[in-house]
């Protein structure tokens, strides 16, 4: 380490620059494609590289060795990477280069697998050259870089799980098993999740809240565990290690300390009301808890529709746990990590008239079938029609009701299939022949452990499959029976089937409420609506910010086996965080430069209003001073400042243009600059790459933390370089930004300058704004080829004609501020 | 099934219903029997029951306002059911007739005391039938054997003598406003009110020709058009403090009425002690409360003295 630093201090300004470039094959992923040699020497024409070398796979261990060879044989003090996304892999090669003495900063990457051969395979010439760009474009950079040291933040060593569902329980009973102390915030009366309102379990038949059960006892007793139940989360505030959430705990009306669950004041309760929980097939009291194994066994007075005839009060006598005066209570809480564990919702398709839910008596969801044939449940665990009480039958179950449809929700919802099965044998094993089951299925999926061997006991026990989409459900008006029209697709013809009950197995959807937990948490939603992983593969469990991890069913639809093991998953992983004194926090924060910084003569003040987490500090007459802990980096405050007094590291202006030159050095009017959100966009152009998405080979993309990093200056320099076209790719309005708000800094500023140009004479096709999520791979690539396309329209030499107009005037306003 | 909610309006009925796939409420506002009286609206524990005044058409007499039901706030409790002194009102859970508030002693039900002495009535007389402004009174005369006589005129008077006469009130519906009790000959109708009160008007207020009050009563004779000051006059003896006049009355103050105590079940019940507040007035309810509590307390002295006798007496 001392070394390090010691080379560190050495590389100021004054030290030669010795630059090692590593190119990788990924196999036949790049070399597939690029002309490797080719790219090899063309490295080692750019400025300051003395050493170039080509392996089959740099991230394996012998390509590290190469690396860290490489450093101490060639005395080198920069190294570049071109290989795969920095998003992936750069955290590897830091760790290589630090191994090797090297100031993990002082390591750039170049995006040649996502952003050249993966996405150009058919071009292999003009990805080479693209590469090319993008090598130079690095090394441009790392001539530039300086040495950081991280810093420390100690880590409060208490978890927060938000949602009580059955894989928040696992995460809970994890990580207060392994000391550490969890607030388990649910935002019903009682823990317990779906799981809890099930019959059975697939593929065992055993029973939902008998195993259930005891863990949600487990959860209720642990010393280390303390639930706050019906509360809803306010705010979230802080960072890793250091989350500061506040909460609003909703009046019951019944003082939980005092309540011993006897139920004494149910009894006396003359006011019913239909129990959501029971999914309102029953009722319950307006004084009661919603299923009776519930926890924590507190009742709670719903004032909707309680007449306040006190007789609850008499009831609970002495207890005097009552109190109609009770008022919601807000309370803060200090955590290192947070798990989101909020679960799903079912899809109710009253919007869809094919299946004729709510309007036919006898056609019901699945979850509510669930409530019919569970013996706790409403009718006592019988199977009973609404229209006459009487027992079906004949039971038709239709799958993908909603699921699997792209007019709704195209994606799987991962366990209909198998719930469906369990009804099915469920039914079979009741009633035996008495009752006959139909099942309409796209494809069977049965694809874990013993699920297969469940098909088989459904089969055998003589369900009739169809396989083939359901047209249309008819109800006959006498007897109430329901008609379903369909196609067998394996007979090939339409079929017609009279069913006493339809069960609709609905698609599993996002949570209500998920939009506003993922603006509190600074979290994305894919498209689907569900929470968006860091990683696909790799990190499926991290939320992209740090300290906050998904477990269950919050980041797409998981069966209970799934779920549990999910929900270990991430207390583990809130476990790295958690089980450390300090948390190291990526230097890449704002420096304001004292002397440059107006506020010391006159009030600006810019910077700590724009900065999305107020943590920039402003004391009359003194430069404006960042806290650093608090500082993020997503660099809003450097582009807003009007005196370019603000550096943020490591995406310095300085970087950022010899990028920008790098990239428009040769062949100008061909390419268009792109810069690139970290989180957003540039996620989003990597997934176009790994989804092999092939789109023009015209862009030259720049990462920076956040689109509110992109100064104006930028732009204007791209321009005045002759650059066909400038994109700024961001996170999605109005929530995405993973900086709360850096985007719509972004936009304000962007929006102010395009009209300038355009008067200057640029053409409004040359500049452009996108929003781009990190799951819209094909928006990026949809994007670049539209763009490509508008501007091969306007043709070279018009562009070409604009540049010469603009130059003279961009070069007028760069050079008074200093920038040329 | 998922949750029906339905409100359904007629002619003749206001419906409301939440179907559960187990189970059934219903609360069916009978049009007919309503008489835009205040006493729902002021009951409801949700505010649920609106009074929707009818605009007054010129020339035609005035109309009794109609009620309205919001379906968000009804919880189907059936308190407008048990005090609609008209029954006007009925909830049903599953088709009974069963009120939880009433079973579980939520809620008190209004006493409608109407004793009847039909031993007593000559078998040719219908005066209470006739009289009853609601309808609500069938006499018959049955043989021994309980056969209905129709054609009482053409039996021989010792045929009549052996006639039974039957008196049958439709108590659900009764607001016991006691003109039977008048119009009777014999003494043999006792009625007494479930609400008692004091009702004035103050004539100078009245508007010229207003006789919007009386038009809409329901009770025959509870008011009167006076041929001497052409004004609306009172007959509290008639009069049931429903307070339907007192709602279509145009002059702030013309019209006053105060209900003073409402005849009841005994129910220890915080529901019902707003309720009484606002039927009656919170000098009424803290009466009623303080005479419990008394009662409550002079119960308890009760069994403290007769359990120190029982102490003697064993000495």
């Amino acid at each position: 380490m001392n070394k390090s630093e010691k080379r560190g201090e050495q590389n100021q300004e004054s030290e030669e620059l010795r630059i090692g470039v590593f190119i990788c094959h990924c196999g036949l992923n790049i070399a597939g494609v690029l002309d490797i040699q080719e790219l090899v020497e063309f490295a080692k024409t750019l400025p300051d590289v003395v050493y170039v070398k080509d392996n089959r796979y740099t991230c394996a261990d012998p390509g590290q060795e190469e690396i860290r060879k490489g450093i101490k044989e060639h005395n080198l003090n920069r190294v570049v990477v071109a290989a795969c996304s920095p998003r992936m892999h750069e955290p590897t090669f830091r760790r290589t280069v630090s191994e090797a003495g090297l100031n993990p900063y002082l390591f750039e990457m170049a995006n040649i697998r996502e952003f050249s051969s993966w996405c150009h395979p058919s071009t292999p010439k003009e990805a080479t050259e693209k590469a090319k760009d993008l090598i130079k474009m690095a090394v441009a950079k790392a001539r530039l870089l300086r040495p950081l040291q991280t810093m420390e933040v100690p880590v409060i060593n208490k978890a927060l799980i938000i949602g009580g569902g059955i894989a928040g329980i696992s995460a809970a009973l994890d990580l207060a098993e392994m000391g550490f102390k969890v607030y388990m915030l649910e935002n019903s009366e009682s823990i317990g999740g779906h799981m809890a309102q099930l019959d059975k379990t697939f593929p065992t038949l055993d029973c939902s809240i008998c195993i259930e059960g005891p863990k949600m006892v487990d959860v209720g007793r642990h010393p280390n565990i303390e639930i706050i139940s019906y509360a809803d989360l306010l705010s979230v505030s802080g960072y890793v290690g250091n989350f500061k959430v506040k909460i609003r705990k909703n009046p019951r009306y019944v003082i939980e300390e005092n309540c011993t669950g006897c139920g004494e004041c149910r009894d006396v309760c003359p006011i019913e009301y239909p129990n959501e929980w029971d999914m309102n097939l029953g009722v319950r009291k307006a004084i009661s808890v919603p299923f009776d194994q519930a926890v924590p066994l507190v009742y709670r007075i719903n004032r909707d529709y309680c007449i306040e005839c006190y007789k609850c009060v008499d009831a609970c006598g002495a207890r005097q746990a009552i109190d109609f005066e009770q008022q919601p209570e807000e309370i803060e809480l200090e955590v290192g990590a947070i798990i989101v564990s909020t679960g799903y919702d079912i899809y109710l398709p009253y919007d869809n008239p094919l299946y004729g839910y709510g309007k036919f008596a006898n056609v019901i969801t699945s979850l509510e079938f669930e409530r019919l044939i569970l013996a706790a449940g409403p009718t006592g665990g019988k199977v009973i029609r609404a229209s006459d009480g009487k027992k079906p039958r004949s039971v038709a179950f239709i799958q993908c009701v909603g699921s699997r449809d792209t007019g709704k929700f195209p994606y799987c919802s991962n366990f209909c299939c198998m719930y469906t099965l369990k009804h099915v044998v469920q039914l079979k094993e009741k009633y035996k022949e008495d009752v006959e089951t139909y099942v309409f299925y796209m494809d069977m999926r049965s694809n874990f452990k013993g699920y297969e061997e469940f098909y088989q006991r459904a089969r055998e026990l003589g369900a009739n499959f169809i396989r083939g989409r359901v047209s249309r459900i008819f109800e006959d008006p006498k007897t109430k029976n329901l008609i379903i029209r369909a196609e067998d697709t394996q007979l090939g013809k339409p079929i017609e089937i009279e069913a006493e009950m339809v069960v609709l197995a609905t698609a599993a959807i996002p949570k209500k409420g998920s939009d506003e937990l993922a603006r509190i948490l600074n979290i994305t939603r894919g498209s689907n609506g569900f929470f968006m992983e860091s990683h696909p593969k790799l990190k499926p469990i991290d939320a992209p910010t740090d300290g906050i991890f998904f477990a269950g069913a919050c980041q797409g639809p998981k069966d209970i086996p799934y779920s549990v093991s999910q929900g270990s998953g991430a207390a583990s992983r809130a476990a790295t965080v958690l089980s450390k004194p300090t948390w190291k926090i990526e230097p890449i924060i704002a420096v304001v430069d004292p002397e440059k910084c107006r506020n010391v003569k006159t009030k600006c003040g810019i910077c700590a209003q724009k900065c999305p987490y107020g943590a920039i500090k402003i004391v009359e007459k003194q430069p404006a001073q960042v806290i650093a802990a608090m500082c993020h980096g997503c660099g809003t405050c450097v582009a807003e400042c009007p005196a370019d007094a603000i550096t943020q590291m490591h995406f310095t202006d300085a970087q950022i243009l010899a990028q920008i030159r790098a990239a428009l050095e040769t062949n100008p009017e061909d390419k268009i600059l792109a810069f690139l959100c970290n989180w957003c966009s540039y996620a989003g152009a990597d997934l176009a790459g790994t989804s092999r998405l092939e789109y023009p080979p015209t862009i030259r993309p720049i990462r920076v933390m956040c689109s509110g990093r992109v100064d104006r200056d930028f732009v204007l320099e791209a321009f005045r370089l002759g650059a066909a076209g400038v994109m700024v790719g961001a996170c999605h309005l109005p929530y995405d930004c993973h900086y709360i708000s850096g985007n719509w800094k972004m936009k304000a500023r962007m929006e102010a300058l395009a009209p300038m140009l355009h008067k200057l004479g640029l053409s409004p096709e040359r500049f452009r704004i996108e929003y781009i999520s990190a799951a819209e791979g094909v928006k990026f690539a949809q994007v670049v080829t539209e763009m490509t396309e508008q501007l091969k329209a306007l043709g070279k030499e018009k562009i070409k004609a604009e540049n010469k107009k603009l130059k003279p005037v961009l070069e007028n306003m760069l050079k008074r501020k200093k920038i040329i | 099934m998922p949750l029906k909610t339905l409100k359904e309006e007629t002619a003749e009925t206001l419906t409301l219903e939440w179907r559960l796939h187990v189970k059934d409420y219903k609360l069916v506002l009978d049009k007919k029997r309503c008489v835009g009286c205040e006493i729902c609206s002021l009951a409801c524990p949700k505010e649920a029951i609106k009074l929707e005044r009818q605009e007054k058409k010129a020339g035609e007499k005035a109309e009794h306002a109609k009620i309205d039901i919001e379906f968000e706030k009804c919880n189907f409790c059936g308190i407008c059911d048990v005090l609609c002194p008209f029954g006007a009102i009925r909830v049903t859970v599953n088709g009974e007739h069963l009120l939880s508030v009433v079973e579980k002693e939520s809620f008190p039900q209004l006493i409608r005391d109407i004793k009847v002495d039909s031993t007593k009535c000559p078998v040719d007389c219908k005066e209470c039938e006739e009289a009853c402004p609601l309808d609500l009174i069938r006499v018959s005369r049955l043989t021994v054997d309980g056969k209905i006589v129709e054609n009482v005129e053409s039996l021989t008077e010792e045929e009549k003598s052996r006639l039974k006469v039957k008196v049958e009130i439709e108590k659900d519906f009764c607001p016991c406003c006691g003109i039977c009790e008048v119009k009777c000959p014999e003494d043999a109708i006792q009625v007494s009110k479930f609400f008692y009160g004091k009702i004035t008007i103050h004539q100078d207020k009245c508007p010229d020709g207003c006789t919007d009050c009386l038009d809409v009563c329901p009770i025959t004779g509870a008011l009167y058009l006076s041929d001497d000051d052409g004004k609306v006059h009172v007959n509290e003896a008639f009069c049931v403090y429903c307070g339907a006049c007192k709602v279509v009355c145009p002059v702030d103050e013309a019209l006053e009425l105060e209900r003073t105590s409402i005849n009841h079940t005994p129910v220890r019940s915080g529901v019902w002690n707003k309720t009484l507040e606002k039927l009656a007035s919170p000098i009424i309810m803290t009466k009623e409360l303080k005479a419990k509590s008394s009662q409550k307390a002079r119960e308890s002295v009760e069994k403290r003295l007769g359990w120190k006798v029982g102490i003697h007496e064993q000495e």
